[in-house]
């Protein structure tokens, strides 16, 4: 499983990262849901959601 | 660790650090006291320890901006997720034996925001430790 590289969109940290951060991580995919449902992170790239690449696959 | 005044202390929520839109975090830890008193010449009740429940709460200050409070707090309540919760009290240091960390899976059972004219708008929210790991302190 590769990483994801993420950004910080939402107005307080995520994790260790700061808002407009840039970061690599491997999240659970359902916290990663959550995380970009709500506005968090966004993923860098434009890599669909991992329940959408399920699908897609 | 000195004593110390609250100032800088650290709390997440599912990966969120909401530390800044809080200002109060208590944890209450709590065996129900089981009678198992028997006769006895004294009359003094003996207990044993039952069911452990721990909560942590929190004084959040209302905030409804990408990835704030209410979004942060409102769909863990509304879908009934489980999440990570995270307390220490110094987010510049590291955790460690002096700066531990409290952790643990956590529910929400209810969700209560409010507000009242010209008052700063807080309210509170408990998470309650779901599983048989519980709320615990680690040093790494």
């Amino acid at each position: 499983m590769t990483k994801t590289t993420y950004k910080v969109t939402g107005e307080v940290p995520f994790d260790i990262y700061q808002p407009g951060e840039t970061f690599e991580a491997e999240l659970d995919p359902e916290l990663e849901e959550r995380a970009l449902e709500r506005g968090s992170i966004e993923v860098v790239g434009g890599r669909t959601r991992k329940k959408e690449e399920v699908t897609d696959a | 660790m000195p004593k110390r005044v609250a100032l800088k202390d650290s709390f997440m929520v599912d990966t969120s650090d909401l530390s800044n839109l809080c200002r109060a975090v208590s944890a209450d830890f709590s065996d129900e006291q089981v009678d198992v008193s028997g006769f006895s010449a004294t009359g003094v009740n003996e207990y044993l320890p039952g069911p452990r429940t721990q909560t942590v709460t929190v004084t959040f200050y209302g905030a409804y901006g990408v990835g704030e409070t209410h979004a942060v707090l409102y769909p863990l309540y509304k879908n009934r997720t489980t999440t990570v919760i995270k307390w220490r009290a110094d987010q510049t240091a590291v955790v460690s034996a002096t700066n531990p960390e409290l952790r643990g899976n956590a529910k929400l059972f209810s969700y209560a925001p409010g507000s009242t004219r010209g008052d700063t708008d807080t309210y509170d929210v408990t998470f309650t430790a779901i599983d048989s790991a519980g709320f615990d302190w680690f040093i790494t």
